[in-house]
């Protein structure tokens, strides 16, 4: 035996009745070959197929990580650490979220507990949404605009129950919150399972694939409290101790409002991209080799959060600019 | 932001193979250890498989099936062991291999056990379940979170469990239990009181320790530590605490009126860069058994001037738990993939041990 490679973990996000436990059982019946753990919420949906299923409570604690307090969940860091002790060696895991849940907790206990970290690694944020019902629930509660943000794909359900232009509407819908999810239509949760599984989505080689999507940069809002998304690019190197400073006062000023950041940075006088990816006040960012030849060098940032305006971002992005 | 250094650092090459390894028995067990206590004149071994085994100077192990899943946690209950699983099953186990089932959970895990003068505690989500010794029935004690860390005191009068937001300490007085909450904000894990029973410490889920006075509730926090603290133990007679959590055994002094506040830990046993992750006292020495993330184990004197002797070299698997027979004649080392270090101590196991003989 060797000490075992991360095992990827999948969270599953949605509202109650959006077809989640759907979604669960295709992973577990048509991946039969393989080792599964699901970790499920005790109010969770009955009927889960599968040898191994672990009851969470869900439990949000805070947690200081050196200067920044932020929340993680305690059930979960218990539970995988115990999941890592077993003999037999897992291919993945999948945590399903109550609907309620807000999925920041989750995600930053893969960022903050070092041996969830060392053992496990977040694959994908993976949120199933009811085409019928997730227009009113985005209106509704703040869980689920949140659910939808955090998602690497939206998983929009139920298709054959509403007519064409009414999926149209809500897909704009989900677009506006999130540009960067990938949306699936299903009507029974039936897509290839490579589209959920396996992504890799939180890995920093992801975040060179994020393109930004202009057109949504003009975004409009009915209320402060919508989540929307806002990019920005720069032809011009930036300047990494301004980025580093401003960045870093960002994050931790108002990352309770920033739900997800990535970027690619070019800063002057380095040869290799810098890429980053962050959850609330979190990141994780690295160098990822040299700029592909022939390309222009360009970074770009994109943001997903609340009251995106009154934070400068343009601007501040703006005076990172080397000169 | 991080600064992204890619260049070569230099790297320790860890510890050689030594000569207790070579004389000891090295056993692959296939599932990781998960714990180690000594029971009678054995060493009781858990494993991620649900096994037990037990080691004893002069024999191979004995195998016991105890669990169906991981054996999430185990304490001595005097000739016996009690272990947790989750498989949710709370049993006690003879050193015979007789498996006696307390009580069954259902699916629930069985998270922490404790064991002390007959009485046996278990803990599964945020209740801990407590048979008082020669009892049938359980009492059932709640708490506001899952419940961490579970431990009796020295003499078996208070339970101790730890929560997210501090610990309380149970009494049972006559008919009913009396809680003393121990408030600290963050989450708190494994649990033990001082053998004086003065003071109660506890592992966070920050890399930071926190203790109480009891007396009066006083606040101690042990800090700084660059990674979690998986494992402490009480050592000598002063007593300090060694703990794991740092490249290198840190050890609070908690003689006094105040403890370890204000004073400097002793630091033995550097491990180079590597991380200590498992600790255990040397029975009746002012000394500390150390395991490493690469595997190796060290044994020093809670003397700083004093160099360490290695006992086990690196093998690049973490070492999960460190156990030795209480006449200190062979050592048990088990690590994160499985592998068993069984070996003599006494048998010229070099100049540095001999020296504390």
């Amino acid at each position: 035996m060797q000490t075992a490679e991360q095992v990827p973990v999948t969270v599953l996000t949605g509202f109650l009745g959006a077809g989640k436990t759907t979604l669960l059982n295709r992973i577990l019946t048509e991946r039969h070959g393989r080792k599964y753990a699901v970790i499920v919420n005790e109010f969770g949906e009955e009927g889960i197929d599968n040898d191994l299923v672990v009851d969470a409570d869900e439990e949000v604690f805070e947690m200081n990580n050196g200067c920044i307090c932020c929340t993680v969940r305690g059930d979960l860091i218990r539970i995988l650490g115990g999941l890592m002790k077993r003999a037999d060696q897992l291919d993945a895991i999948i945590v399903e979220t109550t609907g309620l849940a807000d999925p920041a907790p989750v995600a930053q206990t893969f960022f903050v507990d070092q041996d969830v970290a060392a053992r496990t690694k977040l694959d994908a944020i993976v949120t199933v949404a009811d085409a019928v019902h997730l227009d009113r629930q985005l209106g509704e509660h703040h869980e689920a605009e949140e659910q939808v943000a955090f998602a690497d794909v939206v998983l929009l359900n139920k298709t054959d129950l509403v007519e064409a232009d009414g999926l149209e509407r809500v897909e704009a819908r989900i677009r506006k919150i999130n540009p960067y999810a990938k949306i699936i239509r299903t009507a029974h949760c039936e897509t290839p399972l490579d589209d959920v599984v396996g992504l890799n989505a939180f890995s920093l080689d992801r975040v060179l694939e994020v393109e930004p999507d202009f057109l949504e940069s003009d975004h409009d809002h009915d209320h402060d409290d919508d989540v929307t998304s806002v990019s920005f690019t720069s032809d011009r190197p930036l300047d990494l101790n301004k980025f580093q400073t401003w960045f870093g006062i960002l994050l931790q000023t108002r990352g309770q409002d920033i739900l997800r950041s990535k970027g690619i940075l070019d800063f002057a006088g380095h040869d290799d991209r810098y890429v980053f990816q962050g959850v609330h006040m979190l990141m994780d960012g690295s160098p990822m080799g040299a700029w592909p030849e022939g390309k222009p060098r360009c970074s770009r940032v994109v943001f997903i959060g609340r009251d995106l305006d009154s934070m400068g971002l343009e601007e501040g992005f703006e005076a990172c600019k080397a000169a | 932001m991080q600064s992204g250094l890619t260049a070569d650092l230099p790297r320790n090459r860890g510890f050689a193979e030594t000569e207790i390894e070579r004389r000891g028995m090295r056993l692959e067990l296939g599932a990781p250890v998960t714990g180690a206590v000594m029971v009678g004149d054995a060493v009781a071994v858990g494993f991620g498989d649900g096994k037990i085994r037990f080691f004893r100077p002069g024999a191979g192990p004995v195998a016991v099936e105890a669990h169906r899943g991981v054996v999430l946690c185990m304490a001595a209950a005097g000739d016996h062991l009690v272990t947790g699983g989750d498989d949710g099953r709370f049993l006690q186990i003879s050193l015979s291999g007789d498996v006696e089932e307390i009580h069954s959970f259902g699916t629930k895990w069985v998270d922490c056990v404790a064991a002390s003068h007959g009485h046996r505690a278990c803990s599964s989500g945020r209740e801990a379940h407590v048979w008082l010794s020669g009892k049938r029935n359980s009492a059932v004690l709640e708490h506001t979170s899952t419940v961490g860390g579970l431990t009796f005191d020295a003499k078996g009068r208070r339970l101790a469990v730890a929560c997210y937001g501090g610990a309380t300490v149970w009494e049972h007085g006559g008919r009913r239990w009396k809680s003393s909450k121990l408030v600290w904000k963050g989450s708190h894990g494994n649990v033990s009181f001082s053998p004086d029973g003065r003071f109660l410490v506890t592992a966070m889920q920050e890399n930071a320790l926190h203790g109480w006075r009891l007396r009066d509730k006083g606040n101690l926090a042990m800090a700084g530590y660059p990674s979690k603290i998986r494992s402490f133990v009480w050592v000598g007679g002063t007593p300090h605490l060694a703990t794991s959590g740092a490249d290198e055994a840190i050890c609070w002094p908690f003689d006094g009126k105040d403890g370890p506040m204000d004073r400097k830990p002793v630091c033995v046993a550097y491990g180079g860069d590597q991380m200590a992750t498992c600790v255990q006292a040397v029975p009746g020495e002012e000394a500390v058994f150390v395991g490493f993330r690469d595997g190796a184990v060290l044994m020093a004197d809670l003397d700083e001037s004093k160099r360490a002797f290695v006992l086990r070299g690196s093998t690049d698997a973490e070492v999960t738990a460190i156990a030795v027979t209480p006449s200190r004649s062979h050592v048990l080392v088990g690590d994160a993939t499985g592998h068993v270090l069984w070996a003599p101590l006494r048998a010229r196991t070099g100049d540095a041990y001999a020296r504390n003989v």
